[in-house]
């Protein structure tokens, strides 16, 4: 698995999030547009998916409904709530926030000590 | 916001679980048939893109497992669920949960049956309007008087009610007691003096006619009496029309203005109330304590805060009276406390048993659902790799044993019906009438909550016990494994633990019981010094009216002794002012020795003060210990002599014959003659619930006359056939004057001591229970050790060990789990029977045998118990035992 890396259990929520967040997805296209916007760098655990589905769900950020797939089968589709959209943002920026300062932090120099 | 998506999404999974299950599975369903489509395009064929996809996603039943948790409201949705496997396990293994239930139940009924009564004499005596506020006050003289000598000055009473800053209210009462009638229909009557605000301080009203108003406290005012429903009913058949009746108490006519409701009997079961008035010299006297009183404490003052406000002002009271008030203290004590001299150790002693046979219960239960647990590992196993959590597993757990503890519990409550009856009506209505609370002792709302609260405990503890034990299943051995399944040395430390657990607690209870019986034993052996059963006992009070003078009281006295005497078979007939086993104190006085320096009031020694007839000691057998009794010479022109107790002469002339000497009664500065002690005699037990004989002395009865009066008489035959006989004999001296309290002494001394008896039975009923459960504890550990070492008993058999070594072994092992349990209990038994020592009115002391006897007793229970799977290891099959497993 080159080229892959495990996700850690909270980032889930939010790749979900973001995920979603460029379109109304069910299941199985959640981890489907995941792959293509991570360019398949990210391994997601498939069953793993729906527990943290059902998380989101309940915490209110996402709002299923039943509709039809593109290959004509029943699916549930998950949209954004105003909360998940609030929420997505939020950790977003976290998340920017710790990457840059662990890159910094990484990327030090012995002279600049 | 979150909670409501929560409470949503509760509400939903509870509403729509069957749907929300489809959902799921459709979910999943479509996922791996999305993904298989993916597949099968990218050129996979059909059957392999299913297996791919199904691969892929991984355990189905896990993750939906994960996601019922994720939605929120599992554990109500799974609960019933659980309920419903429990109800089958409950129904498939029967024997098991019998045994279960019934052992519960009879710690949770024990329970109950206690709490019923600390729930009524403890917690709810009385049924008044903020009973908490209500509180009797008297002066506290420095000597143990009793706990109903408790009385203050009426000038004192009179000062205290117009100190407004503790009390809302304060009244004063005293028990009288009333011929009623006239001609030669008298019976005596119990009545109460009080002052008019008496029923507004305790917040009653009459369920008919009014209350007194205070220009009725005026001596000399027209008289009116309120009466107990009782009374009207006997006397009037409970006609209302009746009111303003006039009925002849003492001599004088009374008319009724009230009847009160049936419930209320304070401050004991009387049959009527009249007003106090005293005359304005009683009112000022502040020598005697004569009054009882009753206040109700002002809003945010409490009983503490009432009890220093009164010590001061009995301070002042002491700075401005001197001579009669030194080394008086006012003290106040709530109404709901009075009897807790007695309720408290006796019920706090029954409530803790019972508690320790519910653990005994508990840890047997704990100890079956362990054992029944091994079998069931495999199943725990399986659930845990199928996704079950162990939250989850705990909740099915705590669902299983709940199932037990609530089924026990309603066992439990179905019969503390009956048994709570029993335990109300196992007393002598006589006696428990004067208990107040006692009639309320019933399965109320309080007693079922507190059974239900038990039982929900029990069943709660006892789950997160499965829990904790279940825990430690290994998951990979136990799935692999083909056998019953192993137990841990962990584990099998916890059930031995447990077995030690239920013999220290099956000790504890047994020595208590023990001890407890042993106590009532002595307590009957006490009275028993004087025979009762060949003594009858009438109560007799001459009215002062008709007998205002003490050579009428005197001439009475002698003809009615003289008539009973003279009745065939009577060999001694005796006066006395309160015969043993009366349920009541005698009165205390201080005294002084000639030649001793005076001491101050609170220090002067004191004595029970009795005044007898010189027959009393004949009659009762008490032993002269030396000088002489008291003899018809003691009349009133003749010298002042007592008699003492040998109690009191050891207390007060250590090693020296008191005969000669002089005392004075009253405190040192009292008027009263000097009186020469003329004997000492054998020591008498007043009443069983006082830690030791008390110092008496008992004054002739001819030098110091009194109304109230009760005869004794010894008879030849059963006493009890000389009741028509000794009313005859008082009729014919006057048909005025009424005899009450006719029963022989033997009848009081049972009814008297009933309390302890029953107390003795119910520890005795625990104690057997104890031992019960404690064996069956043992015994269930050992036989299933002995099972599980089946295999290892067939190799040693194989390799030729001897029975007898392989008995001891196991045998060995039993002893062990009791010695152990016993060398824990032993300590805590004696701490607990110390306690008990001081605490159960000196009637139970520690005693060497009962330990010993009981230690005995449980180490050939575990003897008995060890030895039956030990027969069972012997007789194994070595080949069986190696194909065991």
């Amino acid at each position: 698995m080159a080229g892959q890396a495990q996700i850690l259990p909270g980032n889930l929520d939010l790749l979900i999030l973001k995920a979603i967040s460029l379109g109304p997805l069910h299941g199985y296209g959640i981890l489907l547009r995941i792959e293509q916007i991570s360019r398949g760098a990210l391994l997601i655990e498939q069953g793993a998916l729906y527990p943290a589905l059902f998380r989101l769900v309940r915490q209110g950020l996402l709002k299923p409904n039943w509709g039809t797939s593109d290959n004509n089968r029943r699916a549930k589709f998950y949209e954004l709530t105003p909360a998940g959209r609030k929420r997505l943002h939020q950790e977003a920026a976290d998340w920017n926030r710790l990457v840059a300062a662990i890159a910094l932090a990484l990327g030090a120099e012995p002279e600049e000590v | 916001m979150r909670f409501v998506a929560l409470l949503r999404s509760l509400a939903s999974s509870l509403l729509r679980r069957s749907q929300m299950e489809g959902d799921l599975d459709e979910e999943l369903r479509a996922h791996v048939a999305n993904r298989a489509d993916d597949l099968e395009r990218s050129g996979l064929p059909h059957p392999e893109a299913e297996r791919r996809a199904r691969i892929e996603f991984g355990g189905q039943e896990r993750y939906k497992e994960e996601c019922r948790e994720e939605r929120g409201g599992i554990w109500l949705a799974s609960l019933w669920t659980d309920v419903r496997f429990g109800l089958r396990m409950l129904s498939k293994s029967r024997a098991f949960s019998l045994v279960a239930v019934i052992t519960l139940a009879l710690g949770i009924g024990a329970n109950a049956a206690i709490f019923s009564m600390v729930n009524a004499l403890l917690l709810h005596p009385y049924h008044f309007r903020d009973l908490d506020a209500l509180v009797r006050v008297w002066e506290d003289r420095g000597i143990d008087e009793g706990y109903d000598a408790r009385y203050v000055a009426p000038a004192d009473a009179k000062e205290l009610s117009t100190h407004g800053e503790l009390f809302e209210s304060l009244a004063t009462y005293e028990m009288r007691s009333f011929s009623l009638g006239a001609g030669s229909e008298i019976q005596p009557v119990l009545g109460c003096r009080v002052t008019a605000n008496f029923f507004d301080v305790l917040s009653v009203n009459p369920a008919a006619g009014r209350l007194f108003s205070p220009g009725e406290e005026q001596p000399g005012e027209h008289q009116v009496a309120i009466v107990s429903d009782g009374f009207w009913k006997r006397r009037f058949a409970g006609d209302p029309h009746q009111l303003g009746e006039k009925i002849s108490l003492n001599g004088r006519m009374y008319s009724i203005v009230g009847i009160m409701p049936k419930d209320f009997d304070y401050p004991v079961p009387v049959e009527l109330w009249v007003p106090l008035a005293l005359t304005p010299e009683e009112q000022a006297d502040r020598t005697q304590l004569s009054l009882q009183v009753l206040g109700r404490l002002k809003d945010g003052v409490t009983p503490d805060q009432a009890g220093s406000a009164l010590a001061n002002f009995s301070r002042r009271l002491e700075q401005d009276y001197p001579k009669t008030n030194t080394g008086r203290t006012m003290k106040a004590l709530q109404l709901r406390k009075e009897l807790y001299v007695f309720t408290l150790p006796l019920f706090l002693l029954l409530q803790a048993a019972a508690g320790f046979v519910l653990l005994l219960a508990c840890a047997n239960l704990a100890n079956l659902v362990f054992a029944r647990m091994i079998g069931r590992q495999r199943e725990i196993a399986l659930r845990t790799a199928l996704g079950a959590g162990r939250g989850r597993l705990g909740q099915l757990f705590l669902s299983e044993t709940l199932l037990y503890s609530i089924a026990a519990g309603i066992v439990a409550i179905t019969a503390s019906f009956a048994s709570v009856k029993m335990l109300r009506t196992s007393i002598p209505a006589g006696w428990t009438k004067w208990v107040p609370g006692w009639d309320g002792i019933r399965v109320d709302g309080n007693v079922l909550a507190f059974t239900i609260a038990v039982a929900l405990g029990a069943g709660l503890v006892l789950g997160l016990a499965t829990v904790l034990h279940a825990s430690q299943v290994e998951l990979n051995n136990t799935l692999k494994e083909t056998g019953a399944g192993s137990v841990t040395p962990g584990r099998r430390r916890v059930r031995s633990a447990l077995v030690i657990a239920q013999v220290m607690f099956a000790f504890v209870l047994l020595v208590c019981a023990g001890l407890t019986i042993q106590g009532f034993v002595r307590l009957a052996d006490i009275y028993h010094g004087f025979e009762p059963a060949s003594v009858l006992r009438v109560e007799i009070s001459l009215p002062e009216k008709t007998y205002p003078e003490t050579v009428k009281i005197t001439n009475f006295y002698q003809q009615l002794l003289r008539g009973a005497a003279s009745l065939p078979g009577v060999q001694h007939a005796s006066l006395i002012t309160n015969p043993p086993a009366s349920n009541v104190d005698s009165e205390t006085t201080f005294f002084k020795i000639e030649g001793q320096p005076a001491l101050k009031a609170g220090e002067a020694p004191s004595a029970d003060l009795q005044i007898a007839t010189p027959d009393f000691f004949a009659t009762l057998k008490i032993s002269l210990i030396s000088g002489r009794f008291l003899s018809e010479a003691d009349n009133a022109n003749a010298a002042r002599v007592v008699v003492i107790s040998r109690g009191m002469a050891q207390r007060f002339w250590p090693g020296a014959d008191p005969v000669g000497h002089r005392i004075k009664l009253g405190t040192a500065d009292s008027t009263e003659p000097w009186v020469t002690i003329a004997g000492v005699v054998g020591d008498v037990r007043q009443n069983w619930w006082n830690p030791a004989t008390r110092p008496v002395i008992y004054k002739p009865f001819a030098q110091s006359t009194q109304r109230s009066m009760t005869l004794l008489m010894r008879t030849q035959t059963n006493p009890a056939s000389y009741v028509s006989a000794i009313r005859e004999v008082g009729r014919q001296i006057d048909p005025g004057i009424a005899l009450r309290g006719i029963a022989t002494l033997e009848e009081e001394v049972t009814d008297s001591i009933a309390i302890v008896r029953i107390m003795g039975i119910l520890m005795g009923i625990f104690g057997m229970v104890a031992l019960v459960l404690s064996s069956i504890g043992v015994y269930g550990v050992l036989s299933e050790s002995v099972a599980q070492r089946t295999r290892e008993i067939g190799i040693r058999l194989a390799l030729g060990a001897e029975t007898p070594a392989l008995m001891k072994l196991i045998i060995g092992h039993a002893l062990k789990l009791t010695a152990i349990g016993l060398a824990i209990a032993l300590p805590v038994s004696l701490a607990i029977s110390r306690a008990m020592t001081s605490l159960i009115f000196g009637v139970v002391s520690m005693n060497v045998t009962i330990f010993a006897a009981f230690a005995v007793v449980l180490l050939l229970v575990a003897l008995g118990a060890g030895y039956l799977p030990a027969r069972r290891a012997m007789h194994v099959d070595p080949m069986v035992a190696l194909r065991y497993e």
